[in-house]
């Protein structure tokens, strides 16, 4: 009981109803936002806006902005999770055809399709390669 | 043993909800938040193989994804976004009323809380019922008639894991809440003692969270 006293102020319901207030702005503006045509900045506008409102439960809500520590183990997480992301899309993007290594040729049925409806492998929007060697 | 235990109590002059290991109420706070935010990392590298192995299928098959998500409800998902958010702001309102021990304000706010996630879970029930009879399912089960574009049943693959372990986090965090709500009635909560909402809080914005990419991630595709 040596510290009985909070070592932050407590927030309170003004500032939490503000943040509420925001997120839901945010909301109206990001269905808003996927009704106009951005090309291919629409996926990136929404993803930016997300992690806007993300931001704002985790500072507020969460109260990552009094608790640095939490915060870098939080973060931490994150990170790694960027990690697997980018570089499996790294990965990915470098290939013609993503198949089972054992597979000498490109699949003529994507093994999950029902049979009355053919679907083209995973072969991405490059053309095929020639599975030669 | 019952008197011995009292004793023990009462020579050490323990704060009720001090477990025996910890020096202190504000070690026993910081160390059980530690240990939650360290979870919630576990939380969000589970939900990431869901998003990268949806990532990877919608970077090699956009025309699927994009002609998949209009059998998505725009309205329901845009409702029940507001719903979530709205129950994080109720439930950190709970939050504050335990800091600052206003019992009944905390009981108000878990209910609502409560509330609204069964809002949430409702909307979810007439959009996968709608789903079920469209045949709008996953892999295999997937018997939608007429499709114009192939592989859609991916991203139904991917909308119903995804959704489907994000809703099983909402069952969750309704249970946890339920038992804040018992301990909350039998007055367990102050300003001394709020722990337990506090975790059970950061849970629940968590679900909020992955809620906030989930949204534009399946209902916003354009």
């Amino acid at each position: 009981m040596e510290h009985t006293a909070h070592q932050h102020p407590i927030t309170g319901p003004k500032v939490y109803a503000a943040v509420l207030a925001a997120l839901l702005v945010l909301t109206v503006i990001t269905v808003t936002a996927a009704g106009v045509d951005f090309g291919p900045y629409n996926t990136v506008i929404a993803l930016i806006i997300a992690t806007i409102k993300a931001s704002l439960v985790a500072l507020f809500f969460m109260h990552l902005r009094h608790d640095k520590f939490d915060a870098i183990v939080f973060l931490g997480g994150v990170f790694f999770l960027a990690v697997f992301l980018i570089f499996t899309l790294f990965d990915i993007n470098s290939r013609h055809t993503i198949l089972p290594s054992n597979l000498k040729e490109p699949v003529k049925e994507f093994p999950g399709a029902p049979l009355n409806k053919p679907v083209q492998p995973s072969t991405g929007t490059a053309p095929v390669a020639v599975p030669g060697k | 043993m019952s008197q011995a235990t009292t004793t023990v109590q009462a020579e050490h002059e323990h704060p009720p909800f001090l477990q025996h290991h910890f020096t202190g109420m504000q070690q026993q706070f910081d160390a059980t938040k530690l240990g939650m935010w360290l979870f919630l990392v576990t939380e969000v590298l589970l939900f990431g193989g869901l998003f990268v192995g949806y990532g990877i299928m919608r970077a090699k098959h956009p025309e699927a994804f994009m002609a998949a998500h209009h059998h998505l409800n725009r309205t329901m998902g845009a409702l029940n976004t507001i719903v979530l958010l709205v129950s994080s702001f109720t439930m950190v309102m709970g939050v504050w009323a335990a800091q600052t021990s206003r019992k009944r304000l905390l009981i108000l706010f878990l209910v609502l809380t409560l509330l609204c996630a069964g809002t949430f879970l409702g909307v979810k029930f007439f959009e996968y019922q709608h789903k079920f009879e469209e045949g709008l399912l996953p892999g295999n089960f997937y018997t939608h008639q007429g499709d114009t574009v192939p592989g859609q049943f991916m991203f139904f693959s991917f909308y119903f894991m995804m959704t489907g372990l994000h809703g099983f986090h909402v069952v969750g965090g309704m249970c946890a809440i339920t038992w804040l709500l018992i301990r909350a009635i039998r007055g367990d909560f102050s300003a001394s003692y709020y722990g337990p909402v506090d975790l059970v809080g950061l849970y629940w914005h968590l679900v909020d969270l992955i809620w906030i990419y989930l949204f534009p991630l399946m209902y916003l595709i354009s």
